[in-house]
């Protein structure tokens, strides 16, 4: 009988869970529409640098190269700390996912030495159309990153607390599936912003 | 010092002139008398515990009715008070608003209208009755239903704020049209006002809209697939759908009219490469599918009252339900018909002109489909039918007018007109707002144990009717004739003062359509004991929301259903009842990090509005805490048990046996209580006080 | 804990393996070097570029929604696949019908020193009372005659805004190359026997024309500031 019951509660845990995490899926959706907005604007407006220095001026191609290196990477460590996860693996979940906030902060810095130099050297959001939807859209995707390392310290404390419940597991799985994603955003950043100044 | 504590807030601020002063009295007013009677009557701890801090979607939407009730008579006081400059102001007489004011009022009414009524009323609608229909017990997360909430009414106060503080709204249009709502030409606080209540009951909808995506797509009950759902949970699950994809657009467009205010930043300036008209690019893509956000529902609804008041199933399921994916699909690509004059060239206004024809066609399929369920059936004309045949009379109107305007040449005569005006306040009250009183007055039994009023309620049915075409027929002539919209003054050698006034007389018969809806409901309440719904069961209904007592209890039902044909209810009276096995039953607690989380988005957008910085920042911070603290906390469960389910309702249904001894009153409302009675009521009850005085 | 992971184990499709996320990281890797290097040594140039290395990150996209997020895997995967589907379809409608409007706006409501440029190129002379700088009027016309394979006059020498004539007296249609680069943006032109071709010469330089199917068959053209 209270067989049944733990059967019974442990059905609607997993119910419950693949509702939960099928709505963050679809929130990860809106963030991205979000992002699309952000393309947009940038499609329109990255020529109106009116007078001021261009896109192919002021990026420099290697720094966006070994940023999305680094970004990938950390995915990929990423996902190593969920299969770790899911085995029951504190160890590897603590590892691999300190390697993942590590690789993290080294793009998080990255992108702020650029932002810093092209500040330093004038070119403020507020100069031009063109400065002001780069960055509108870079920083969007760098506060999320900020975000995101924030949040994966918070468990990882938590983690370190409480051990590795299965709550722990579920919620280093909404991260992760978090973490994917600006990478995936990432990809487009650097193909149109990046790449495509030097098409 | 003083700078960096409130930033550009100061006495200046506060409100001194008469309109101003006036409001944020009768709002003072308002609220020390509720803020009285609940001290009066001791009532803070059950009002926090049973309704504020409550996660039950029943609750939640009878909160949003309340709201967006009140709302809807403040946006309806915006409205006469320009129906009222309109019809005065002609030739020498500028009327009693200077045009700034009159720009802010039209501005709020349309705000107020479209984000604070028609959504609230919508979202309480699924709220309550979705999980009923598919047989759930709660929303998929209770926390972000309780979150979505709040963030509304903070929306709601931000934007009521500027009566106390800033004494200025935004005096752009609903949609604050760029450059118009820039620095340069909007310095004042307004705009910063209209963006960050919109903002932040914009993200409240997202987030409810992927909790209502969760539940209806993850919690049907056993037997129940997507194309045995009733038509109601149809119409909220594409409007969510188109909800969710929407409003991120919403939101980014907010945010960058923010940072070009804020930051300085050049998106949507006329200097240093802004693009003004990518600002109206962006807002009409979210300002379209909004507006059939807002109509699928009140499709579903009036599916749902023709097929009941018909006796019959609607006669093609399968069509109604493409219909309404049709209309969801085609409309996130209508957009540019809003600006069809903005300059672009004859392929693309071409290329929208006719998408946006197409729209007709699945909207007709809808219309054909009522018609045809209608005529095959046995019509019982309640008021929820009287509100239909309301809609089908104005919302054609509406969407004829919105095929012609549809048409880029026609347009190009008929743009910013106050044909448009009239067009869309046909779709949008007699398509969008009849539906949602069709939907109260349908489902009422439910929410409260007895049924309204019939004889006032049909009086109310009358009164917007006539009084609606009366107020807009002058519209669209004017519109025809050449009158622009958001005027404040016109030359009386136009001749149009007279429709004017003929449209003022129309709105007063609307209001007091508006007043008989008050006195229907509180005519309701009074002859409650008469009007009770004792079987759950009051018109016959079809699906599983009239298979539970009514009002409905907190966990919906007793024993979950499975279902077996489209018309789950309906199915389930042929049969016989099975003997009842009750189970535990898992309910989520209560919370209040809803309404904390709210509170600082709150004030994170006021410290923005005033540029308070410090009070911005550490709003946000706390958020973030708050949020941190109710992902890590594990206990929000609590367990009904069986014994328990079982003494409930048990002693529902003593209580309704004991009620149909005692002479309940005929269903068809011809023995309730009428206006005239009512009047005799009141008055007899007024006296009686004056003479206890004595 | 055991039946933790009994619940996992029997959606092991659903979670990735350490291979899976390899395979997903060396091709993420690949997809991402490669575009750069393409861009860098400019291999492609122009639009055809831009189309290559969208393309490259589309396919990346997908790859690390494969093998990183595990869409399309697993038992019932089928709302997120779907959810997934429409949002990009709509950011495509969002972004693409967005570049096409705006696009389009942008020809027809340009800032008024855009307007100048724009007439300039399509050769309006003027736009209210400014002159756009844009050829004006008919200057000399240059003629050149192909005939069996013979070009005549092999070189012709004219200033800006004259215009150069190509009469073709063969049957053959030929299609007409022009190098090193396009002239004004065209970079070839069909001449047949019975309407000469004509462009207006608005660009200074050295250009050659030849026969795309006969190299043989070439002139060449100088244009020079009026003097």
């Amino acid at each position: 009988m209270t067989e049944n019951l733990v059967h019974k509660h442990a059905e609607h845990e997993e119910q419950s869970n693949d509702r939960l995490m099928f709505g963050f899926w679809v929130y990860l959706m809106t963030d991205l529409l979000m992002f699309g907005v952000l393309f947009a604007v940038y499609a329109v407006l990255h020529n109106n640098n009116v007078g001021g220095p261009s896109d192919k001026e002021l990026f420099k191609l290697p720094l966006a190269l070994t940023g999305t290196l680094l970004l990938l990477t950390s995915s990929f460590t990423c996902g190593l700390g969920m299969i770790g996860a899911r085995k029951g693996s504190v160890k590897q979940v603590l590892s691999w996912f300190s390697v993942t906030f590590l690789l993290g902060l080294a793009f998080l810095g990255l992108e702020l030495f650029e932002f810093t130099q092209l500040i330093h050297e004038g070119h403020t959001m507020s100069a031009n159309a063109f400065l002001s939807s780069f960055f509108v859209l870079v920083g969007t995707h760098g506060l999320h990153i900020i975000s995101g390392l924030l949040w994966l310290l918070v468990i990882l404390i938590y983690v370190v607390k409480r051990g590795l419940t299965p709550s722990m597991v579920r919620k280093l799985g909404y991260l992760s599936l978090f973490w994917h994603f600006l990478d995936v955003v990432w990809i487009f950043i650097f193909t149109v912003v990046y790449l495509k100044a030097f098409v | 010092m003083k700078e960096f504590l409130i930033g550009k807030l100061s006495f200046d601020a506060l409100p001194h002139d008469t309109y101003m002063l006036g409001a944020s009295e009768s709002f003072i007013l308002f609220g020390i008398i509720i803020f009285g009677y609940v001290t009066y009557k001791k009532r803070w701890k059950w009002l926090w515990n049973e309704w504020l801090t409550s996660v039950d979607p029943k609750k939640i939407g009878i909160m949003y009715f309340i709201v967006g009730g009140l709302m809807l008579i403040r946006g309806g006081v915006d409205a006469i008070m320009l129906w009222l400059q309109q019809a005065l102001s002609s030739g020498a007489s500028h009327g009693y608003l200077s045009a700034d004011h009159y720009q802010q009022i039209f501005t709020a009414h349309g705000n107020i209208m479209v984000f604070f009524v028609a959504m609230a009323l919508i979202f309480g609608l699924i709220n309550y009755f979705v999980p009923l229909q598919i047989g759930a017990r709660d929303l998929a997360s209770p926390f972000l239903n309780t979150l979505g909430f709040w963030l509304f009414i903070a929306g709601v106060v931000m934007v009521n704020m500027f009566f106390f503080l800033g004494g200025e709204y935004a005096a752009t249009g609903w949609l604050a049209v760029a450059p118009l709502s820039g620095k340069e030409f909007s310095p004042g606080v307004g705009v910063d006002y209209w963006m960050w209540s919109l903002q932040i009951s914009g993200i409240g909808t997202t987030l409810g809209a992927i909790n209502f995506i969760m539940t209806i797509l993850k919690m049907r009950a056993k037997g129940m697939s997507l194309w045995k759902m009733p038509p109601f949970a149809w119409g909220s699950l594409l409007s969510m759908i188109m909800a969710v994809t929407v409003f991120p657009l919403l939101t980014m467009t907010l945010f960058l009219v923010f940072f070009d205010r804020y930051f300085g930043t050049h998106f949507f300036t006329t200097t240093e490469g802004g693009n003004a008209m990518m600002y109206t690019n962006l807002i009409w893509m979210w300002g379209h599918p909004e507006v059939y956000i807002l109509i699928l529902p009140a499709f579903g609804v009036f599916s749902e009252i023709v097929s009941t008041f018909s006796g019959r199933p609607i006669a093609s399921y399968k069509s109604n339900v493409v219909g309404m994916i049709g209309v969801a699909t085609l409309a996130l690509s209508v957009w540019l018909h809003h600006f069809f004059t903005m300059g672009a060239n004859a392929n693309v206004n071409a290329f929208f002109g006719i998408m946006t024809v197409l729209i007709a066609i699945p909207t007709s399929v809808l219309v054909f489909n009522w018609i045809a369920t209608l005529r095959r059936g046995r019509i019982r004309l309640k008021t929820p039918m009287l509100w239909f045949l309301g809609f089908a009379s104005i919302f054609a109107v509406g969407g004829i007018t919105g095929v012609m305007l549809a048409v880029p040449p026609v347009d190009f005569q008929l743009h910013n007109s106050l044909f448009l005006v009239a067009h869309f306040h046909s779709t949008v009250i007699g398509g969008v707002l009849f539906g949602i009183f069709a939907g109260l007055s349908y489902w009422f039994p439910k929410i409260a144990g007895f049924r309204l009023n019939e004889k006032i309620g049909r009086y109310a049915v009358w009164c917007w009717i006539v009084g609606f075409f009366l107020a807009f027929t002058p519209l669209y002539i004017l519109g025809l004739m050449g009158a622009t919209r958001r005027l404040d003054h016109y030359e009386a050698s136009t001749g149009w003062q007279p429709f004017f006034i003929v449209s003022l007389i129309g709105s007063l018969v609307i209001a007091a359509g508006v007043a008989l809806q008050i006195i229907q409901i509180i005519a309701s309440f009074i002859e409650k004991k008469k009007l009770m719904d004792t079987t759950g069961d009051p018109w016959d209904g079809r699906s599983l929301e009239w298979s539970v007592a009514s009002p409905a209890p907190a966990y919906n039902f007793a024993i979950i259903p499975e279902v077996h044909s489209r018309e789950a209810f309906w199915e389930m009276k042929k049969l016989a009842p099975k003997a009842p096995h009750y189970e535990d039953i898992h309910m989520p607690k209560n919370t209040a990090t809803g309404i904390y989380i709210s509170l600082f988005a709150f004030l994170m957008g006021f410290g923005f509005v005033w540029e308070i910085n410090w009070l911005a920042v550490v709003s946000i911070l706390a958020m973030i805490v708050c949020f941190v603290r109710k992902g890590f906390n594990e206990d929000s469960e609590y367990t009904i048990k069986a014994e328990d389910v079982e003494k409930a309702e048990r002693a529902h249904a003593d209580k309704m046996k004991a009620l149909v001894h005692t002479k309940q009153l005929r269903n068809d409302g011809e023995d309730d209580m009428g206006l005239i009675e009512f009047i005799k009521l009141v008055a007899t009850w007024a006296f009686s006080l004056l003479r206890r005085k004595k | 804990m055991s039946e933790n992971t009994h619940n996992h184990s029997s959606k092991n499709g659903e979670h990735g393996t350490v291979v899976s996320y390899l395979i997903g990281f060396m091709l993420s890797l690949f997809l991402t070097v490669i575009p750069y290097y393409i861009v860098v040594n400019k291999v492609v140039t122009g639009n055809k570029l831009l189309v290559t290395i969208l393309g490259f990150a589309f396919v990346q996209m997908l790859v690390q929604i494969f093998f990183f997020l595990h869409l399309g895997r697993g038992p019932k995967p089928l709302y997120n696949v779907l959810f997934f589907v429409a949002t990009v379809g709509l950011i495509v409608v969002a972004v693409g019908g967005s570049i096409f409007i705006m696009n389009n706006l942008y020809r027809n409501m340009s800032p008024y020193d855009v307007t100048l440029k724009l007439s300039e190129n399509e050769g309006i002379a003027q736009v209210g009372n400014i002159k756009t700088g844009a050829c004006q009027g008919l200057n000399k016309n240059h003629k050149v005659v192909i005939k069996t394979g013979k070009v005549t006059p092999v070189l012709t020498e004219a200033h800006l805004c004259d215009t150069l004539t190509f009469i073709n007296e063969d049957g053959q249609e030929i299609l007409l190359v022009f190098g090193p680069k396009s002239y004004g943006g065209e970079f070839d032109k069909r001449v047949n026997k019975v309407k000469p071709m004509s462009i207006t010469l608005n660009e200074l330089g050295t250009y050659s024309f030849t026969d795309s199917k006969d190299p043989s068959v070439s002139g060449f053209f100088v244009v020079t500031e009026h003097k």
